[in-house]
């Protein structure tokens, strides 16, 4: 069977991005473990890189640092992600060693390193969060509050929907994010009905802007003149707050406060 | 062919095929994904019909340009214009009778930023067209309407982060009234399944139905722990309406993980496990409420979900006029329930090879189940591709049959105790597909009486039939195989009536619609080259199923009819 996107693994990069540490039967057996869970699902490449819909890797004469890369990177154009973004840099070391066995390399053969020297591995951690913070990181983006919640209208490290421009400017506490002014939200009136907006862009073919009355925002795109903007907008940030309360949202600030740059 | 697996048992029901009202056919549109929202994909037209069909056609055909996968939409037809988009979600506008393109519209999708789950699986099974708009669903779990007359945009919004959530949106959306109800896809991941409506004209949500209940609501017991919060049961396809009563009829997907039920299953539970996960539900379409829920597998462990489509009929049964529904299991187990209470009448089994049972009993609960322990390699059958994938069946009222495209294939899994992370596959296995041993055909198109649970007839096919069916007036079946044939049978007696080689595999929609008179028959093309299609190709390795993504059109020629 041929599969389209098989002949785009070929075409990875050639950059090494991460180290790997020996192939003991150790960090194979564990990496055994990760390709189980992450690779060999129904979906991907099956056990032992031999089933599935995506393409095989077992005895495929692949180098290591081939695998490295395609592992680490991805592959642009196919499902095939990059997971250093989700993997530890011993999780990754691990399943690079494991699919590396699964193509004949023994250990003899590999560059000995040490995963502490992955460039990936600041991009996984990212600085240091208080304990506070981890629990407002949660909460920023909690799937249980539904649209309830924070990231959906505000994009932080890469979670949540970027409807918000980025935050310059943390609030100092809880009262102040509460009362905080949002003179950026015009009032719409299209088709004789008035909404808070936010707006995109105002182009001579079309107008762009978010209809904030319920969460989630919906991009609304209208031809000019038949959309009116009037500044200011009788709409409340503390109005979409309410799936939080003030000890939750001191945790978020104190997220925000840890990663946010000014 | 003979049961060889399985003991099914079915309530008897006596049964007279009457005349059947004529509100689930369509006529010259094909106006929603499952042609009417009855969702029979049956047809009153019968200009081409049993006499003339091996004379039929190509009228034109399209190529859409866009070979990320192959073409699987249900195309939508409404006043001679028919409405389909591809993988990729470009939309486009055509002349039904011609093939002419009206407008085209390309959404603008982001690569994928974040490797999880459905993520960057490109994927599209078609439009919603109503209240003068078109909508659809996107890879980025975004919902949008465009214009129906011009293609322009007029809004999107954000049903969920699939930086986080993992999951996305394959399935047309339903329009019901003033608002149109999308699900997603997401429950072989770990995520909370859900259904959102939407208002038509602004966007603005309307309300969001959880599959699994939250604390403090019905069902939220039926959960170990905080299981619930990445429970999945995300309902992947497209729900059906019934107008007079007012009802919205969704199939939810599995309980996740898949494979492994151990952190997900409650220390003491009733008969319902995992609500509402592996269910046929009715909602009130205004607000999201649920009236009444059936739970096909309890519990599910393995990837059996209901997610699939739901078909609704009024049949005699007992001397008595029943409204009911018709709905195939992901294991080939098939329900048919009272719709107006979700009362069990009967079930029987599509599939041949079902191992992961001993079979069903007198109240359609499973018998005997086969359950996959944790580190030890199993193999099951149906596999987790399905008895039935998402192609869809076909509902003849002239035949009171049911005609069902249905895989014999198995699968061995090891599954595997690791916990979830939000937004990440939680198969908790491998699937590895077996074919089952001891057979030489791999799939067959059945005519079922759905009343009677007895199989009227059985058309084997050596490979795997994979797309939806279609059914007609002139007592026509059409569908397509993965080699390249559409081909069509007769409805009575499934003979083989007529074939065209179409130069692409089957995995999509075939509909049936009329302009100025003239009946036509429309089938997408291209054989899915990623996920589910790929899998099963990987079975028969002697053959090369072409992707592609082409709609190809049939009539009788002018003159012929």
């Amino acid at each position: 069977m041929t599969r389209p996107w098989l002949l785009l693994v070929i075409s990875a990069l050639a950059c090494p991005a991460v180290a790997w540490s020996q192939n003991t039967p150790d960090v194979v057996k564990q990496g055994e473990q990760v390709f189980n869970r992450r690779c060999a699902t129904g979906y991907c490449h099956g056990s032992r890189g031999t089933t599935g819909g995506a393409p095989r890797l077992a005895a495929r004469g692949f180098e290591q640092e081939f695998i490295a890369n395609t592992v680490s990177q991805g592959v642009v154009g196919t499902p095939m992600p990059a997971f250093e973004k989700t993997l530890s840099p011993q999780e990754l070391a691990a399943v690079v060693a494991y699919v590396a066995n699964l193509n004949g390399l023994a250990s003899a053969e590999m560059t000995a390193g040490s995963a502490g020297d992955n460039p990936a591995a600041g991009k996984v951690a990212g600085p240091a969060l208080s304990p506070e913070a981890v629990r407002g990181r949660d909460l920023f983006s909690d799937s249980v509050r539904g649209f309830g919640r924070c990231s959906t209208c505000h994009e932080v490290k890469g979670i949540g929907i970027a409807v918000a421009t980025p935050m310059a400017k943390v609030p100092a506490d809880v009262r102040a994010l509460r009362a905080l002014a949002t003179p950026e939200v015009a009032t719409a009136k299209i088709a004789g009905e008035s909404m808070p907006a936010l707006v995109v862009s105002k182009g001579s073919r079309s107008v762009m802007f978010y209809d904030l009355t319920i969460p989630p925002p919906v991009r609304r795109t209208a031809e000019p003149g038949t959309v009116a903007f009037a500044e200011g907008s009788a709409w409340k940030h503390s109005s979409v707050m309410g799936a939080y309360d003030d000890a939750e949202l001191k945790s978020v600030l104190a997220y925000l406060r840890a990663v946010v740059k000014p | 062919m003979i049961l060889r697996t399985m003991k099914v048992a079915v309530v008897v029901l006596f049964a007279v095929v009457s005349a059947q009202a004529q509100e689930g056919a369509t006529r010259a549109d094909w106006p929603s994904f499952g042609g009417t929202p009855l969702a029979w994909r049956y047809t009153a037209l019968d200009q081409i019909n049993t006499a003339n069909v091996r004379n039929l056609a190509p009228a034109w055909i399209f190529q859409t340009g866009d070979y990320a996968d192959n073409l699987q939409a249900t195309p939508i037809v409404i006043d001679g214009v028919m409405y389909v988009i591809t993988a990729r979600d470009n939309v486009f506008a055509l002349d039904a009778a011609t093939g002419r393109l009206i407008w085209r519209y390309a959404y603008s999708m982001p690569p994928p930023v974040r490797p999880r789950g459905f993520a960057t699986v490109v994927q599209n099974r078609g439009v919603a067209v109503g209240n003068g708009k078109v909508f659809f669903g996107t890879n980025d779990t975004y919902l949008v309407a465009l214009d129906q007359k011009t293609g322009r945009e007029l809004w999107k919004v954000s049903v969920d982060d699939p930086k986080q959530c993992g999951c996305t949106i394959f399935s047309a959306p339903l329009v019901v009234k003033d608002k149109v109800i999308v699900g997603g896809n997401g429950s072989d991941v770990a995520h909370r399944g859900y259904l959102t409506s939407f208002y038509a004209e602004t966007g603005r949500l309307a309300w969001r139905w959880y599959v699994v209940p939250g604390p403090g609501e019905p069902g939220h017991e039926t959960w170990k722990g905080d299981s619930w919060k990445f429970g999945g049961g995300s309902p992947w396809t497209t729900g059906s309406f019934d107008p007079q009563l007012n009802l919205l009829y969704w199939g939810t997907g599995n309980p996740s993980p898949d494979y492994y039920d151990a952190d997900r299953i409650p220390a003491s539970h009733g008969k319902d496990v995992n609500l509402y996960t592996d269910s046929l539900v009715a909602l009130d379409p205004d607000t999201g409420k649920m009236r009444w829920h059936y739970q096909e597998l309890h519990g599910d462990f393995m990837d059996f979900d209901s997610a699939y489509e739901v078909l609704l009929m009024d049949r005699e049964i007992g001397g008595r006029r029943r409204k009911i529904l018709v709905h195939v299991n992901k294991s080939g187990i098939t329900f048919v329930l009272d719709r107006e209470t979700g009362e069990y009448l009967g079930a029987f089994s599509l599939a041949e090879e079902q191992t992961w049972i001993s079979g069903i009993d007198m109240n359609g609960e499973i018998v005997g189940p086969r359950h996959p322990d944790v580190g030890i390699t199993s193999t099951l059958c149906p596999s987790a591709a399905g008895a039935k994938s998402w192609n869809q069946i076909a509902y003849s009222p002239r035949t009171g049959f049911i005609y069902a495209p249905v895989l014999e294939i198995c699968a061995a899994v090891t599954p595997n105790n690791q916990g979830p992370e939000e937004g990440a596959f939680a198969m908790n296995s491998p699937v590895d597909l077996k074919l089952p041993p001891g057979r030489t055909t791999y799939s067959h198109l059945d005519a079922w009486d759905p009343v009677t649970g007895k199989r009227i007839w059985s058309f084997p096919y050596k490979y795997i039939l994979m797309a939806s069916v279609l059914a007609t007036a002139g007592d026509l079946i059409f569908t397509g195989d993965p080699e390249g044939d559409f081909f069509a049978l007769d409805a009575r007696t499934g003979e083989k009536l007529w074939r065209y080689q179409t130069g692409a595999g089957h995995r999509g929609s075939a509909v049936s619609y009329a302009v100025n008179g003239r009946q036509y028959i429309a089938t997408p093309t291209g054989w899915q080259a990623s996920m589910v299609g790929a899998f099963m190709a990987g079975l028969f390795s002697d053959q090369s199923w072409r992707p592609g993504s082409t709609m190809v059109v049939f009539a009788l020629p002018e003159g012929s009819r």
